[in-house]
């Protein structure tokens, strides 16, 4: 019996003194959080209008780090300086949903001023947490927050959330194909069936594609290992280009995609600019970073008073910027199309 | 102090949702001593029925009971793959764990996220939104969370109880004695297939409910939570013979819910929640075990001495 | 004479013509019974010894429906029972195993243990588990055990002692009407004071319920000292085979002496 009462205390101990040891480590190993947060308190606690907002990024992708990153900006730009009369509380929930509804909790719990949500599962666990508290909620990087319910228009949010939309411009992307491929008919189009953006973007290309003469051949795939024999297959369907979306199963596998692309000589069109120093041949992309800045201009002016959510308008990254790799374009014997001639160009691996 | 009062509701308010979840895991784990994965599928699936459901205009309540209807036929997939066609425990939960993807998908109409918010819920219409309304605010949530909790905890108490209740416990404990008894063993694990996922769907859709979104990808981590919760609560409570397994199942979970949220309240980089849990998982596993092993040697020691 | 006097009685468990391979078509191919022939009669208590191997245990496994036999048949109580299921068969053959774990529900109380029990062949549906009103003759028969049993009627079984429990799966398996009791060397694995003590209490269930019951053994002085009839199995055949008055003669020196004859047979 006694026995049982100290290995229990054992166990506590070994517990308690573990959470502690792994949050030393966690603040040493990133910047992240607490400590950072607790000295700015301390700093901010001195001046007249310092808020305290926090900030749940859904999982580390480089897109999301770019909009976190933007996002610091705009709020700089806007006079909220982080450490100085502002306290970010930055969490990320690894891909954890559950993770993601307790930190956004805590938040709301917290009374934060305003809560900051990065990618469509962080943005409604916080306008679920925040609803009732009233806490502003400013969210980026959600493909379409009509339908999530986030909002009741682009126009007129109607709701605690404020923020932008990352729909990809796929029309903008069929015209930079047709742009350097004029003779092309087939786009081929490899995506992940469990992957939900990947389906409603293939529904809208489908959709846009005839307008621009183009027919749609798609390849569904379930894991990263069928990736390699999902492109080698629409190789053989006779595709002229491949296309990318966002689709991160595809995206992490994109080499596989190259080779079968390159040996069949066919470019691969992407999604992201970070594709086309990966050897894509051209992308019209969403600057990650902007789209944040705006997020966190929107955000900053909630803060001030000047903007109440109810009132704001969705920010929607209307016009992507294009990227182009002039190495690839070379390889492929491709001329760079006089519309595009003011596009980013890039050469491969340039970005490392 | 009004964090920690408010922080304390939301510890309690998921203690006791998720608990729901642990209890069907207390019974598929630690009943029928089946390691059940199609829990990671079947908890999504309660929380996107739940969000569909409500979407389509159905009474919150009977949106409570359909997915736990279809947690329990989830769990029949299992049992029957496993019973019907000697397909191992961990394969068949895997297996249905990862069907249930496409069938959550069906459910959503291909969304990853279904958001019912603004719309009735049992948090937010009928009685549930009366205690809202009144001076009680969130803890409203919580005061239901727990109402449902126990109910669910009592009906399951009384299942236990009957003479189907004691054969699935005796299924867990020995086949062999079922067959003695002239019974299909198997039958019996697909019974208690049922109510566990039965009851994790039910989790899931109370707290689909209660956050106003469905996700389908919610599941990820869900088995490895609730089977943490059943074994914490039996390290802990294990020596208490006026505890019920459910109870030591629901108190496990809020202690989980307790580290969790003290794990990032001390600043924990959440990359690190993981390796935490899972060394709060391995603590409780061990000294369970040394309390079996003592348990089993005290036995040993009376037949000796006998 | 000993054949017209059991062909006198009816005849419980018939095996006929069975065959049984173990492993068919490999290098390991073992062929256990050919053409197995027995007949236990009503009422009788069976004693069967045999070395390892020589088929004891398989025979009460394809009579449990355990394991399936190749061709043949196997009737109880008139009954072909080839066709049906272990669970099946366990509504009218009552079995308690050589593993004290085996016959009982090691986390349930004894109480939920005889409940159970009580209830064979019954509905398991969402009735009351425990009837409370049977309480107190559960605590009679216990008290017949001279354990104590009776007073931790709330305790799991997994607390007993190996004695205990194999004296309580000897209650649960006889404790609803049966055609045949198995008794599969069921008290190999208990400590002699405790194998004394549980073969007494066999004999005395065996004789209150007059159940046909065959037990299989290791200890030849049970073999010797209970039972009305008593047979050895060598290689999947029954070579020797006493009842009536020649059963009550056997010594063990007489066990012994067969078994070193089937040995020299074999050649050792």
């Amino acid at each position: 019996m006694k026995k049982t009462i100290v290995t229990k205390l054992i166990a506590i101990a070994v517990t308690v003194s573990m959470t502690i040891a792994m949050s030393g480590c966690g603040n040493t190993a990133s910047e992240s959080s607490a400590k950072s947060a607790s000295n700015a308190a301390s700093t901010a606690a001195s001046s007249e209008d310092a808020k305290t907002i926090g900030v749940v990024q859904f999982t580390t992708v480089p897109s999301l780090d770019n909009c976190y990153e933007g996002f610091v900006k705009g709020l700089a730009a806007e006079g909220y300086v982080e450490g100085e009369n502002l306290t970010i509380d930055f969490q990320n929930a690894n891909a954890d949903v559950s993770i993601a509804d307790t930190e956004a909790q805590t938040m709301a719990q917290k009374k934060y001023d305003l809560v900051g949500a990065i990618a469509t599962p962080a943005a409604m666990s916080a306008y679920g947490a925040c609803k009732a508290n009233n806490i502003p909620v400013v969210f980026t990087a959600v493909s379409d927050p009509v339908s999530a319910q986030l909002v009741e228009s682009l126009e007129k949010s109607g709701t605690i959330c404020a923020g932008s939309s990352d729909q990809l411009p796929i029309e903008a992307q069929l015209q930079l194909i047709r742009a350097f491929l004029p003779e092309a008919k087939k786009i081929g189009i490899l995506y992940t069936t469990s992957e939900p953006n990947s389906i409603t973007d293939l529904g809208i290309i489908e959709e846009l594609a005839p307008k621009y003469d183009f027919e749609i051949v798609s390849q569904g795939v379930t894991n990263s290992s069928e990736v390699a024999s999902g492109a080698e297959a629409l190789v053989a369907k006779g595709v002229d280009c491949f296309d990318n979306f966002t689709d991160n199963n595809v995206v992490n596998n994109l080499p596989s995609v190259l080779q079968a692309a390159t040996k069949a000589g066919i470019p691969v069109f992407g999604s992201e600019e970070g594709q086309v120093y990966d050897g894509c041949l051209g992308s019209i992309s969403i600057d990650y970073v902007a789209l944040g800045e705006e997020t966190g201009k929107i955000a900053g002016k909630i803060l001030k008073g000047e903007l109440t959510p109810e009132e704001s308008a969705i920010y929607t990254a209307s016009e992507g910027t294009p990227f182009i790799n002039t190495d690839v374009a070379e390889s492929l014997g491709l001329e760079i199309p006089s519309d595009y001639a003011d596009g980013t160009m890039v050469k491969t691996g340039e970005n490392k | 102090m009004d964090v920690l009062l408010g922080l304390l509701q939301v510890v309690l308010r998921e203690g006791f949702i998720y608990g729901i979840m642990a209890m069907g895991v207390y019974i598929t784990y630690k009943v029928l001593n089946f390691a059940d994965l199609s829990v990671d599928g079947s908890f999504p699936l309660g929380c996107c029925m739940a969000a569909a459901l409500i979407t389509l205009g159905v009474n919150p309540w009977v949106a409570c009971l359909v997915c736990f209807v279809g947690g329990c036929l989830a769990g029949m997939v299992t049992g029957l793959l496993h019973v019907k066609l000697k397909i191992s425990d961990l394969m068949s939960g895997i297996l249905v764990q990862t069907a249930l993807y496409s069938v959550n998908m069906v459910v959503t109409s291909k969304k990853a996220v279904l958001s019912i918010f603004n719309m009735p819920t049992i948090f937010s219409s009928g009685i549930g939104g009366k205690l809202y309304n009144s001076a009680l605010d969130q803890w409203a949530w919580v005061i239901m969370a727990f109402v449902i909790m126990l109910i669910v905890k009592i009906i399951l108490d009384l299942y236990l109880k009957t003479r189907s209740g004691l054969l699935l416990r005796a299924v867990g404990s020995n086949e062999r004695f079922v067959v003695s008894q002239g019974k299909n063993p198997g039958n019996m694990k697909i019974i208690g297939l049922m109510i566990g996922n039965g009851l994790v769907a039910l989790s899931g859709c109370v707290l689909a409910q209660q956050k106003e979104s469905a996700d389908a990808s919610s599941g990820t981590g869900m088995v490895v939570m609730a089977l943490a919760a059943v074994i914490i609560g039996e390290a802990v409570f294990g020596k208490s013979k006026f505890m019920k397994g459910t109870t030591m199942a629901v108190f496990g979970m809020i202690i989980y819910r307790i580290c969790l949220t003290a794990a990032m309240q001390l600043g924990l980089d959440t990359i690190y929640l993981k390796a935490l849990m899972s060394a709060l998982f391995i603590i409780a596993l061990v000294s369970s075990r040394l309390k079996d092993e003592r348990s089993a040697k005290s036995v040993i020691r009376a037949a000796i001495s006998k | 004479m000993l054949s017209e006097q059991r062909s006198a009685s009816k005849t419980m468990v018939g095996f006929e013509h069975v065959n049984k391979i173990f492993n068919p078509g490999s290098v390991n191919e073992v062929t256990l019974f050919h053409d197995f022939n027995l007949e236990l009669e009503q009422g009788s208590f069976v004693s069967v010894v045999g070395s390892n191997g020589s088929g004891k245990t398989t025979m009460l496994n394809l009579l449990c429906g355990s394991l399936p036999i190749d061709s043949g048949k196997i009737i109880v109580d008139g009954q072909d029972i080839t066709n049906l299921k272990e669970h099946e068969r366990s509504k009218f053959i009552g079995r308690v195993y050589q593993n004290p774990a085996f016959g009982t529900c090691p986390h349930l109380t004894i109480l939920e243990n005889l409940a159970l029990a009580d209830n064979k062949g019954g509905s398991f549906l969402l009735q009351r588990g425990v009837n409370k009103r049977r309480i107190d003759y559960y605590k009679t028969i216990l008290e017949q055990l001279h354990m104590g049993l009776e007073d931790k009627l709330k305790i799991p079984v997994k607390a007993l002692s190996g004695g205990q429990r194999q004296a309580l799966a000897l209650l649960i398996a006889t404790m609803t009407p049966l055609k045949l009791l198995i008794l599969d060397e069921h008290t190999a694995a208990l400590d002699p004071k405790s194998a004394e003590i549980v073969m007494e209490l066999t004999k005395k269930v065996v004789e209150e319920k007059h159940v046909t019951t065959l037990m299989v053994t290791h200890n030849l002085k049970f073999a010797a000292d209970y039972g009305d009839r008593l047979f050895m199995m060598h290689r999947g055949n029954v070579v020797f085979d006493v009842s009536g008055e020649d059963k009550k003669l056997i010594s063990i020196r007489d066990l012994t002496n067969r078994f070193d004859e089937i040995s020299i047979e074999d050649g050792n």
